[in-house]
């Protein structure tokens, strides 16, 4: 469960990022947070790894107010949310095992469940065959799936994506977005995007975002700009 | 260990000069330490000896001897008081004197002086009894080793004060090439810092590899330094050995337990070890907390 509360953040020298957000997310919900650049779908994403601290308003997840300036678990938060972001954010210097088994390691989880869970997830994401590659070996949309792979792996029971197939062509942004549907009613998911396709092709719930401000929420929405 | 041995490849000018600053602060500090210890040694060795010796006119009857024997043990100044007499001082002489039978046999007990050896309780008391007995009836002349008590405090006072100087010189200096040079090799994972933070790392698994690389050359460049050092000390041992014939050993007192300092001996290595031990995890602990505490606040 995650609840926004009336978020309002502001960045120095910048107009106001978000005015005054609230929303709920049930567990296992999949939610799209669209709208155009600038819109604050991503500073809705940093707020919620606690990477900014809102001016006002509050933040529960899970059993974490995390808005609390005494807020000290920000570690154990951020290991129930696995990151997928545009640019992958995947280490050069490690193999694409390593890429995903170091999700679990900080968790301390042990070696032979690490094996275990980073072959289902490679098996998931179809790059089973390239577990001891290195990235510099993989096109952009298997780097995508190994993004995925980390996210998912070490029970984390939230996913944030961040515009995750804005890098990508259209035939490997449907691939990337079937491993999605497969997630879904596993794991929350807030998945922001400007792609209006992907958006209305799965009927799931919307939240538009404009200038800071949430201008529709829809249960079963689509989007248009 | 795969990975502190392939970071430390992959930056090696860095480790080197890490490595060698390490080895330099370790190596001095032993040298520091050992002759610290060597120089308390042998202020504990002075101190020990009969250090006041009162030389009696050749006329001087036994009971002004015994008189000042009494006086001095009734001060509580002294540990032990021994009288030479005329005979035992001849005997003494001859046995001095065996390659020189000329000079032997032109002495006898009457021409030498009755003597007492007093150890002092404390080198402070030296001046003291002294003081107490010169003017006594039948003594002639008081001999003590104050110059040498004096001269040997006075050393190991300086060479503790430089030591302090000098190991906290050293262990800044260590530090900051140290913390340089780490915070260089986690400005090129700084990427990967931010993407473990991401994932949910603590602190702790962040700092744990770069501890372990900075520890890891604080264990070599120990090891170096002590080779150097035990190599140092077998070397002298010997020419040491001749000069120091007449000391036998030397020894110091830690946490209340004697320690011999000479003739050199593995128990002194294994502690000259574990002193370089502590004072390079000191420098690398406190060099990697340093360094990575920039990148994780």
């Amino acid at each position: 469960m995650i609840s926004l509360q009336n978020i309002t953040i502001k960045f120095p020298y910048s107009n106001t990022a978000l005015d005054s957000i609230s929303f709920d997310v049930e567990d296992n919900e999949f939610i799209y947070l669209v709208g155009p650049s600038g819109a604050g779908k991503t500073t809705i994403l940093r707020a919620l790894l606690n990477d900014i601290t809102p001016s006002q308003g509050s933040i529960v997840i899970s059993d974490y107010e995390i808005t609390n300036h005494k807020f000290k678990h920000k570690a154990k938060l951020r290991q129930l949310i696995g990151v997928v972001f545009q640019d992958f954010k995947v280490l050069p210097e490690k193999t694409i095992y390593e890429n995903i088994a170091i999700s679990m390691r900080v968790k301390d989880f042990e070696e032979s469940e690490i094996k275990n869970e980073v072959e289902k997830a490679l098996e998931l994401t179809g790059i089973s065959d390239k577990s001891e590659k290195f990235p510099v070996q993989l096109s952009a949309g298997e780097l995508q799936r190994v993004a995925i792979a980390r996210a998912i792996v070490g029970d984390r029971p939230i996913i944030l994506a961040d515009e995750p197939t804005g890098n990508l062509d259209p035939k490997t942004t449907w691939e990337i977005m079937d491993i999605f549907k497969r997630l879904e009613k596993t794991r929350t998911i807030l998945f922001a995007t400007h792609n209006t396709d992907i958006v209305n092709s799965m009927k799931r719930r919307v939240i538009v975002l404009r200038k800071g401000k949430i201008v529709s929420d829809k249960k079963k929405g689509g989007y248009e700009i | 260990m795969n990975e502190v041995f392939t970071s430390l490849k992959r930056t090696p000018y860095q480790t080197f000069a890490a490595l060698s600053v390490l080895f330099f602060t370790l190596l001095l500090s032993g040298l520091l330490f050992i002759s610290l210890t060597f120089l308390q040694g042998l202020l504990n060795y002075v101190e020990t000896r009969p250090r006041i010796i009162v030389y009696f006119q050749v006329k001087a009857t036994e009971d002004q001897i015994f008189a000042v024997k009494d006086k001095i043990e009734a001060s509580g100044k002294s540990s032990k008081v021994t009288y030479i007499t005329q005979n035992q001082a001849y005997e003494i002489y001859k046995e001095f004197s065996k390659n020189d039978p000329l000079l032997v046999e032109m002495t006898s007990p009457d021409v030498l002086p009755p003597s007492l050896e007093i150890d002092a309780k404390d080198p402070k008391f030296l001046s003291e009894i002294s003081e107490l007995i010169s003017k006594e009836q039948g003594v002639d002349e008081v001999q003590f080793q104050k110059d040498v008590v004096n001269n040997l405090l006075s050393l190991t006072g300086n060479v503790r004060r430089i030591t302090l100087i000098f190991f906290s010189y050293l262990l800044f200096m260590s530090v900051i090439v140290l913390t340089t040079t780490l915070s260089f090799k986690i400005a090129l994972k700084k990427d990967e810092i931010a993407v473990l933070k991401l994932l949910g790392a603590t602190n702790n698994y962040i700092r744990k590899p770069f501890f372990k690389e900075s520890v890891f050359l604080g264990i070599i460049a120990t090891a170096l330094a002590n080779i150097f050092l035990i190599t140092l000390l077998i070397g002298m041992n010997n020419s040491l050995t001749l000069y120091f014939s007449d000391v036998g050993k030397l020894t110091f007192r830690l946490l209340g337990l004697p320690l011999q300092v000479f003739p050199f001996n593995l128990t002194f290595a294994a502690l000259t070890l574990t002193v370089t031990g502590v004072f390079s995890f000191a420098i690398t602990s406190i060099s990697s907390f340093m360094a990575t505490n920039k990148y994780l606040k």
